[in-house]
């Protein structure tokens, strides 16, 4: 009797899986998996007064180079797929100037160079969208700068004054990057 | 990948050692000792009782509330990446749950006392263990959208709740019948814990806005914190490179398994009460507890606030600063402000508690009739024991979770046929399900019992689309109260 009850048991469990059925499942399919998000940020801003320009003996008031890894960061360097740098320059001051951006790699090398050139008020605000990968340019440029350098230049006098209530020339930039995550 | 295999027996173990979740089949199904498990104040018509060691009782349950195995893997010849964003991203919320528990009984017996014969002792081990995931609606949005898209939208890290455990339970109980109408039943338990890791009552979120100054404004406010116990050292077994692995991991288990790893005390308590000849109510709240964490302990915190627009040049003020490492300053400034850490600090975990409760009407030819169904223990043939041939009912459950209470419903009809045999069905509605029909087998054959209850049948005809599924079955040695 107790085999018996030892059967049946077995029997019945065997038989609630037997019975189960499910449709076809294919788990492979996780490989086909696309995760591609677009990450925004802003890069760097820089931002100075008239009075600032007009102390500058020569023409160039500001020039520095810093360190820039985000671009050459492991995770950003491996899965960028493309990308677009965004730069906004306003100026309410009353001088042209030149702004210069330029991405150095390790050695300091040159590997692009974005030039601004925008008149002196009343200016409309200037906007310039560089595309990198996917037909812009190459995404090695990103992968490689270690270094930003910002140059800017007052190509007009430096001892007049704007009439706006608080001149300034501003460089805005942000980034906006695809990353393969799967 | 062997340190893969090895990482997923372990969870299975540990999943295998599931914290019972809703049994409505089993529960106030008192032909089972198991019920017992469930209500200590259950009706016990036994002499004594044991358990088959490591087959008294088996069960697993797995549970997914947003979406089934079939939505994402059908093979339908629907792209996945879409299937993922039309029936995860965008349809599950964050309270839908994947979750997943088990219970497997080590030793597990009882025996009615010759002196108080009223009473009712039981004891036993058993290792169970849960894992149960919130889906993270917000943060996987994050992660496959990115917010360049999603500007102003604040991405709730809240979102982010989980929880797992295993752990062994050494567990002593009385069952004592009180009077004709009443039993009360208690039960202590010490807990050991293998391992535990929880993530909840998170806060805080990711904003992406136009800049005050520059063209955009991330900001981070977090208040996270992930607490572990026993993990580390799991890890470390699984990361050593040696050909003691497999050895190790078995050590530590069975070390963690019996009072090596981190400590806790608990308890259950339970009723029944015949309302009148064929109406019965029933009660019970288990694992009123806590488990003390103080060793294998390795917590993870990330709290701050932070506001980025970038590098900032400000002229005048910049110039001449001579510092050109602007880069890694914003660096230090995030992570001093939103800081990552680690801690070892001991934490107290409350058991997941659970309540049951339930009412039973008894009907049909073969009732104890006139004489109470619920006498001497001594006074009645064992056969004629059992109060009903059919009852009907409906049962109560909640168990306390990490986003709060949850509830299931069930209405139940049992039915004894002869002496050999009880079945039990349930409907059950709960957050995972409402068509969740469940039937319960009890055979019984001289003194040995078998027992088999599975949940959410109609699941069954495709368990791929199912949202739930439980099982559990068991063999036990019982001897009925004489004569």
């Amino acid at each position: 009797m107790k085999k018996c009850v030892f059967g049946l048991g077995i029997a019945i469990s065997a038989l609630v899986f037997v019975v189960g059925c499910s449709e076809e499942q294919n788990f492979d399919q996780f490989d086909d998996l696309s995760v591609t998000p677009t990450l925004a940020t802003s890069i760097f801003y820089l931002e100075s007064d008239e009075s600032t320009i007009n102390l500058a003996s020569s023409g160039s008031f500001y020039s520095e180079v810093f360190t820039f890894e985000a671009f050459n960061e492991e995770f950003v360097a491996e899965r960028v797929l493309e990308g677009v740098i965004t730069y906004q320059v306003e100026n309410t001051t009353s001088k042209e100037i030149d702004i210069t951006v330029e991405f150095l790699d390790e050695g300091g090398n040159v590997l692009d160079t974005e030039a601004f050139t925008i008149e002196a008020d009343p200016a409309p605000l200037l906007e310039r969208q560089i595309a990198y990968g996917n037909g812009g340019r190459s995404l090695d440029i990103l992968r490689n700068t270690t270094n930003i350098r910002v140059g800017a230049i007052n190509q007009s006098d430096n001892s007049s004054t704007s009439s706006q209530p608080d001149p300034k020339i501003i460089l805005r930039s942000s980034a906006e990057f695809r990353f393969r995550l799967k | 990948m062997k340190k893969c295999k090895l990482l997923i027996l372990a969870s299975l173990f540990g999943s295998a050692f599931l914290s019972a979740q809703n049994k409505q089949l089993l529960y106030d199904f008192y032909e089972i000792p198991q019920s017992l498990m469930l209500n200590p104040g259950v009706k016990t018509p036994y002499k004594w009782h044991a358990g088959i060691p490591v087959l008294s009782g088996i069960g697993f349950q797995a549970g997914t509330s947003g979406i089934t195995v079939n939505d994402l893997f059908a093979n339908d010849g629907i792209d996945f990446t879409t299937k993922v964003r039309d029936r995860a991203l965008y349809s599950m919320s964050p309270r839908d749950e994947f979750s997943g528990s088990g219970q497997i009984e080590v030793f597990y017996g009882g025996f009615r006392s010759a002196n108080r014969p009223e009473d009712y002792y039981s004891f036993g081990m058993y290792g169970e263990g849960f894992t149960s995931v919130f889906w993270p609606k917000d943060l996987a949005i994050l992660a496959f959208e990115g917010n360049a898209n999603n500007l102003n939208r604040r991405f709730d890290l809240g979102h982010l709740t989980l929880q797992g455990e295993a752990v062994n339970v050494f567990h002593f109980g009385v069952n004592r019948k009180m009077s004709d109408k009443l039993n009360l039943g208690v039960r202590a338990k010490i807990y050991s814990s293998v391992f535990e890791f929880k993530s909840k009552r998170n806060s805080g979120y990711f904003v992406t806005t136009p800049g005050d100054d520059n063209i955009l404004e991330n900001t981070l406010v977090a208040e996270l914190e992930l607490q572990t116990s026993g993990f580390k050292e799991l890890i470390d077994i699984l990361d050593e490179d040696n050909n003691t692995t497999q050895k190790d991991l078995q050590k530590w288990l069975l070390g963690r398994s019996f009072f090596g790893g981190n400590l806790g005390l608990g308890a259950d308590f339970g009723f029944t009460y015949q309302l009148n000849e064929n109406t019965f109510l029933t009660g019970s709240i288990l694992d009123v507890g806590f488990i003390y964490h103080s060793n294998g302990l390795e917590n993870y915190t990330l709290n701050g606030a932070a506001t980025n627009e970038g590098i900032e040049i400000i002229l005048p003020e910049d110039l001449f600063q001579g510092n050109n490492d602007l880069w890694q300053e914003l660096v230090d400034d995030l992570e001093r402000l939103v800081p990552f850490g680690t801690d070892q600090n001991s934490f107290v975990s409350l058991r997941p508690i659970k309540l049951n409760a339930s009412i039973r009407y008894n009907f049909g030819e073969g009732n104890s009739g006139g004489a109470p169904c619920y006498c001497g223990y001594d006074a009645v043939n064992a056969r004629d024991f059992f109060d009903y041939v059919n009852g009907v009912g409906g049962h109560l459950f909640v168990i306390n979770r990490p986003k709060g209470p949850q509830a299931a419903l069930t209405a139940f009809y049992q039915r004894r046929l002869g002496n050999v045999l009880a079945l039990k069905t349930t409907y059950t509605v709960d957050k995972y399900s409402f068509s969740n029909i469940g039937l319960g087998l009890n055979l019984q054959a001289g003194p040995v019992n078998f027992y088999i209850l599975a949940d959410n049948l109609l699941g069954y005809r495709n368990v791929a689309d199912s949202h739930y599924a439980s099982f559990q079955f068991g063999f036990n040695i019982i001897s009925w109260n004489d004569n």
